[in-house]
């Protein structure tokens, strides 16, 4: 069934409703169920150009995917492997290693992965506060470990919130801090290895790793070195 | 080639062109386009193990228009020529510059112009409504609005497009 206003969205849509009569329309849309099915066409469409991307891009493009090295998939070797003449021997080696921390490359991967994952999908923040007495808590009702969140806006780094990510197979709490345009994403989990990576570049992104009692941190961003080593000691002269 | 890179080939690299259209409409300039379009793609290749389901082409658009953000506001900070983005610019234009008149020649080129005057929340919902067509709800995740000021947007910009269509042709 249809709803009595529709053809009135629909002129409203086509944009062809002015002031008054648009207004009550467009408050009718925001709670009309069927009305947000209305479609209307635009007044001129098919004239105006859709772009198509050159051949040249298309070329480029094609080369920068193949230069972008493949991924590790240790898991997908050693069931390739395991499927060999010394399938048992594997297997059984295979169990052991699973139980196995993960290995340092594949630490650096897992946190460069879930950082670009945030970033390209926009969702770097879940709870959203500069102030770290709405954040702490945030954590403590989400996660079973209690992250340092500072505040450090004086020092140029401004806590923007936090979230929720997986590192290694754990639950990771990751607080956010903008530095100008620049994102540091601070991942803290429980450590299950004694050892972390070296600091370093993954896929243009710098990384520090530490680790503090039970736990491990790891801290990435886009920005330089000299002011992101700057954060870094903040963070973690904060937890002392 | 491994199977990550063919599955994504298949999947993705058909709505290429959907994505320089996209960037094409947002930063008004062919070679900005193709940056935005390369970078947005490669973050797409990378991050394409995490995307479960749902659809290929609202997702990459979306990515498209966070590395078009992006791009602007790196070169505002590097203190570069912004690109030709009017994030705070005004409504449409009174006075066409020199080039957009000379662009009226033809109603496809004329309406280009209109089109590319219209501030940057009417423009985008209408390029993706009208030319790639995505339903509302796919609009309301890329431009990261409900669907109700989605609605509104494009009401608003064909409204726009209407008066200054009336505007400029003395029929």
């Amino acid at each position: 069934m249809s709803c009595a206003h529709r053809e009135t969205t629909e002129a409203w849509l086509a944009g062809l409703l002015e002031a008054d009569a648009a207004t009550a329309a467009e408050n009718h849309v925001a709670t009309c169920i069927d009305c947000q099915g209305a479609d209307a066409a635009g007044p001129l469409p098919g004239k105006a150009t859709r772009y198509r991307a050159p051949d040249e891009l298309r070329r480029r493009l094609q080369r920068a995917l193949e230069a972008q090295a493949p991924r590790r998939r240790p898991r997908g070797f050693w069931l390739g492997a395991a499927s060999g003449a010394f399938g048992t021997a594997l297997a059984a080696a295979l169990a052991f290693l699973l139980i196995l921390p993960p290995s340092m490359a594949t630490l650096s991967d897992a946190v460069a992965d879930a950082h670009t994952r945030a970033l390209t999908s926009g969702e770097t923040i879940t709870v959203a506060s500069s102030d770290h007495h709405t954040v702490k808590p945030w954590f403590a009702s989400h996660i079973a470990l209690s992250p340092p969140v500072g505040d450090f806006a004086q020092q140029g780094f401004a806590l923007a919130g936090g979230r929720i990510d997986r590192i290694a197979g754990e639950d990771a709490a990751v607080v956010v801090y903008h530095h100008g345009k620049h994102v540091i994403d601070l991942f803290v989990w429980r450590a299950s290895t004694t050892r972390l990576p070296d600091p370093g570049m993954r896929r243009g992104y710098r990384m520090v790793f530490w680790k503090e009692n039970d736990l491990a941190f790891a801290a990435v961003t886009d920005m330089e070195n000299t002011e992101f080593a700057k954060f870094v000691a903040l963070v973690r002269s904060e937890r002392e | 080639m491994d199977e990550r890179r063919r599955k994504f080939e298949a999947e993705a690299l058909p709505h290429l062109d959907a994505a320089y259209n996209l960037a094409r409409w947002l930063a008004r300039s062919p070679t900005d386009a193709e940056d935005i379009v390369q970078d947005a793609m490669l973050r797409a290749f990378r991050a394409f193990d995490g995307f479960r389901g749902g659809e290929v082409k609202p997702w990459l658009l979306a990515i498209v228009r966070n590395c078009w953000r992006n791009a602007v506001s790196d070169r505002l900070r590097r203190g570069h020529t912004p690109l030709p983005d009017e994030m705070s610019s005004p409504l449409v234009t009174d006075d066409p510059d020199p080039e957009a008149v000379a662009l009226l020649a033809s109603d496809g080129r004329k309406l280009d112009a209109a089109i590319a005057a219209l501030p940057l929340e009417f423009r985008e919902v209408l390029i993706l409504r009208e030319m790639e067509e995505m339903s509302y709800r796919e609009i309301a995740e890329i431009v990261g609005a409900p669907i109700g000021t989605v609605m509104s947007r494009l009401s608003r910009a064909r409204g726009l497009l209407r008066d200054k269509w009336l505007v400029e042709e003395p029929a």
